[in-house]
């Protein structure tokens, strides 16, 4: 069981929007950095090793590729390293080329979290409380997807065994599909029906409804939230207040280590670490716990 | 005071000449198990949506029904909405969220109730139904029994008094209903909660009911204890068409004449037997089969299919010989494969290895005007999914169009077939709005208007009504005679044993046995008919319940 499964979705939820804004606020090199390994090692805590490295096998040379192509389209910077075809090649151009895909990289990873954690009922359950109809309508439209599938599947084959529009010309294909469609159509028509007699029949339209969630906030939920809104609140107050300022044209701003700086990638650190943390501290506590049985 | 009381009632559907309810009055006292049966269009379904007021068809409604002597119209919307709870025949479409713990909850969110209430509630049911396994599971992955349960469940955890049921079983495999139906007993037995069902498969059910309703047309033509009901059978005052669905105890009962309490169950009936009859005859008398050299229309040899690369072999050194003119069943259990071979066999799909050879020539010869214009035609368990048009003729006549049948024919052709099936009155009807019986009779006009040679039929029986099924095995030995070849692909032992030449068991990708209907049944100890699981050890082939009756009345009776 992973940690970030367990967490009520307001904490899950939180940790990601932090991330994905410091993320994409700023291009300082400290913060890409730390933000591309985290969100890495954070998939791979989820997912695995072996589907961590084939998403992986992709994605590194996209990033060389990019810091590649940038300094071929883009000739600003003041460190010119070489010619090529007349036009010059910037060390600041290929520094920000690596950069900028690893920013876009990283977000890309945080999404891909993202969606391994927060399924579709945990977002219902976040964004419902405001409109309850509508995580109830979203909640039936997942529902109701996998059966269309599966119903025009079922026509589809219906359909082909009757040996009608079974050539390959690109014109029965289409009439195939409308065939079908059509016929999917009148079908649905004909479940909903019956759909809403059952939610009909179990009160479904009586005054007061509530929303019934199988989240429990805990206290270290609570511990959490509170963790990544104080984090994340003063990771904004000090970017936004200049201090991960940094700009690549035409020179690269030089690297410093004032008490700003380092109190700006502590923050960053334990921010983007504490799910790592976390997914480390549980397996280990299970590994712990079991040997203890 | 009686928990359910309905005086005098009649219902007549808006816009319909013809009343669905006659003078219906009964009435049902807390803790009983009513089973209601009857052909379809009996006014089962009508009967059973008036007590539930959610569910009220539009009509005119004479006469009174009381829950615990209020009428129901005047019940207060959540008494009537917790008190009465309401199952429907389609497991899929009555899940409404997707999420199992949230289907659970569904009822009692509409009730207002609170998180901590629903919790308790919730995690009570999961016990009792033992639904904990999959409680955070999508409700698309689960398998139709499981769906079933569920909506079963969603319905228990509103605490109801009395639970009706509109035919649970018909959309489930045999070993799925059986599960469902011990949970069902389970809650009359255990909590003492009141029970009305609508079933047609009766074997299981009848046993479990204490009042048996039979409706024929729009009424009550009996309302006794499942005991009396083979009694009431002997002495004709039953129309024989409901005959025809009663467990195989009561009909041998009532077919040997018998009066006073019936056996209900194979056990009963078992003991019934042995007490009453002598057993000196064991065998019963067949027409020998003359042996011919039969044309073979299907040969498959070593067949070898999977979906995918990596997924396992579905069929797996399939052999199997389909001779011309014969009716063959492959029966076998859920998920092994049948409706597979079936596609297979219906030239969808390809053997990835192994020879398919139709009319002894192989099957990558055919082109799909050659093979499904008057060669295959397939019948999909679901009818409904070969249906395009608003009204069966209109429908009949566009796929005419399709498969090309000139103009002048048309008319004459659709009306010939229809006129053998029955069907003509249905024409002006939405194909939707027919009974399962009448569908599966359009779908198979539309599959007939093709001249095919063989038939290939999956899972035809399922969700038809016992009188329906005679119906359709008749169209059945019709079409035989003329010469067309049907392959049967089903759960239903019953039907095959009494209709089947052949019977094929199908397993683990292969067919592991193949005879003679009779043969068939009487070899097989455990997958076989009730009668024969009845008359056993006393007779060795009595494989339906007219061979047992036969046999008993040639061995005669005890003194």
């Amino acid at each position: 069981m992973r940690y970030f499964d367990r967490l009520h979705p307001i904490s899950a939820f939180c940790y990601f929007l932090m991330m994905l804004l410091v993320a994409m606020l700023t291009m300082h090199p400290v913060i890409v950095t730390v933000c591309y390994l985290s969100s890495v090692t954070f998939l791979g805590m989820l997912i695995g090793g072996r589907k961590l490295l084939s998403s992986l096998a992709y994605s590194v040379p996209l990033v060389l590729m990019l810091a590649v192509t940038n300094p071929m389209f883009v000739h600003r910077g003041e460190t010119i390293l070489f010619f090529l075809n007349d036009n010059p090649v910037t060390r600041e151009a290929i520094v920000y080329g690596v950069f900028a895909s690893m920013m876009l990289m990283s977000v890309f990873y945080l999404c891909r979290c993202y969606s391994e954690i927060m399924t579709a009922d945990k977002f219902i359950y976040l964004f419902g409380r405001a409109i309850p109809k509508l995580s109830l309508v979203l909640s039936m439209i997942l529902a109701f997807l996998p059966k269309m599938k599966r119903k025009f599947r079922e026509i589809d084959e219906a359909q082909r065994a009757l040996g009608i529009y079974a050539t390959e010309s690109y014109v029965d294909r289409i009439r195939s599909r409308m065939r079908v469609l059509s016929i999917l159509l009148t079908n649905s028509f004909e479940t909903s029906v019956e759909t809403a007699d059952s939610m009909r029949a179990r009160g479904y339209g009586l005054r007061g409804r509530t929303s019934y969630a199988i989240y429990r906030f805990t206290p270290s939920d609570a511990m959490y939230l509170l963790f990544t809104l104080a984090a994340g609140g003063a990771l904004f107050a000090l970017i936004l207040s200049g201090g991960a300022d940094f700009s690549y044209y035409p020179a690269l701003t030089p690297l410093t280590w004032s008490p700003r700086d380092a109190a700006l990638t502590l923050l960053l650190v334990t921010l983007a670490g504490s799910s790592v943390f976390m997914e480390v501290k549980e397996t280990v506590l299970w590994h712990y716990l079991r040997s203890g049985i | 005071m009686a928990l359910l009381e309905i005086r005098n009632l009649n219902f007549t559907y808006s816009g319909k000449e013809e009343p669905a309810l006659k003078d219906i009055s009964l009435s049902v006292e807390s803790g009983d198990f009513v089973l209601l049966c009857g052909e379809s269009g009996c006014g089962k379904t009508t009967l059973l949506k008036l007590l539930k007021p959610e569910l009220r068809p539009a009509g005119r409604c004479e006469g009174e029904i009381l829950f615990l002597d209020t009428p129901t119209d005047k019940l207060d919307a959540r008494t009537s909405v917790t008190e009465i709870g309401y199952v429907m025949q389609n497991p899929e479409n009555q899940t409404v969220t997707d999420k199992v713990w949230h289907e659970l909850a569904f009822g009692l969110e509409s009730l207002g109730e609170s998180t901590p209430v629903i919790r308790r509630k919730v995690a009570e049911i999961c016990g009792f139904f033992g639904i904990g396994d999959w409680y955070h599971k999508k409700t698309s992955e689960l398998s139709g029994g499981q769906k079933q349960l569920l909506a079963l469940a969603s319905v228990m955890v509103m605490n109801p008094r009395v639970l009706i049921l509109d035919e649970p079983t018909a959309q489930l495999d045999p070993i799925a209903a059986a599960s469902f139906l011990a949970s069902l007993r389970k809650i009359n037995e255990e909590l003492g909660i009141t029970v009305i069902i609508a079933e047609h498969r009766l074997e299981e059910v009848f046993p479990m009911a204490n009042r048996v309703l039979l409706m024929d047309r729009a009424k009550v033509c009996l309302y006794d204890t499942p005991r009396r009901v083979g009694a009431l059978l002997s002495g004709g005052t039953v129309p024989h068409k409901l005959a025809v669905g009663m467990p195989a105890a009561v009909r041998l009962f009532a077919a040997l004449g018998e009066s006073g309490e019936s056996p209900l169950t194979v056990r009963e009936g078992k003991q019934y037997i042995a007490t009453h009859f002598y057993d000196t005859e064991k065998r019963c008398e067949l027409p020998e089969k003359p042996a011919e050299e039969r044309e073979v229309a299907i040969g498959i040899a070593g067949g070898y299919f999977r979906y995918e690369r990596e997924t396992p072999d579905v069929l797996s050194g399939l052999d199997l010989e389909i001779y011309k003119n014969e009716i063959l069943c492959i029966l076998g259990a859920n998920g092994a494969g049948k409706t597979t071979l079936l596609r297979v066999l219906s030239g969808v799909r390809r053997l990835y290895k192994g020879k398919y050879r139709l009319w002894g020539k192989k099957i990558k010869e055919y082109n799909t005007n050659t093979l499904y214009r008057g060669n295959i035609a397939c019948l999909p368990q679901n009818p409904q999914n070969l249906f395009v048009k608003n009204t069966v003729y209109d429908d009949l006549l566009e796929v005419t169009k399709l498969f090309g049948i000139p103009k002048g024919e048309r008319e004459e052709k659709i009306g010939r077939l229809a006129d053998r099936l029955g069907i003509t009155p249905l024409f002006g009807a939405h194909p939707y709005d027919l009974s399962g019986g009448e569908q599966q009779k359009a779908a198979l006009l539309k599959l007939l208007l093709m001249d095919p040679k063989i038939l290939l039929l999956d899972e035809p029986t399922k969700g038809l009504d016992p009188a329906s099924k005679v119906t359709f095995a008749a169209i059945l030995a019709d079409l035989k005679k003329e010469g067309k070849t049907i392959v049967l692909v089903t759960h239903d032992v019953e039907f095959a044993a009494e209709y089947a030449d052949r019977c094929a068991m199908f397993f683990d990708g292969q067919i592991v046995s193949v005879a003679d209907r009779v043969d068939f049944f009487s070899e097989n100890r455990y997958y076989t008919t009730a009668a024969a699981r009845m008359t056993r050890p006393m007779f060795e082939n009595a494989v339906t319940v007219e061979m047992a009756v036969k046999l008993c009345l040639e061995n005669g009776r005890r003194p």
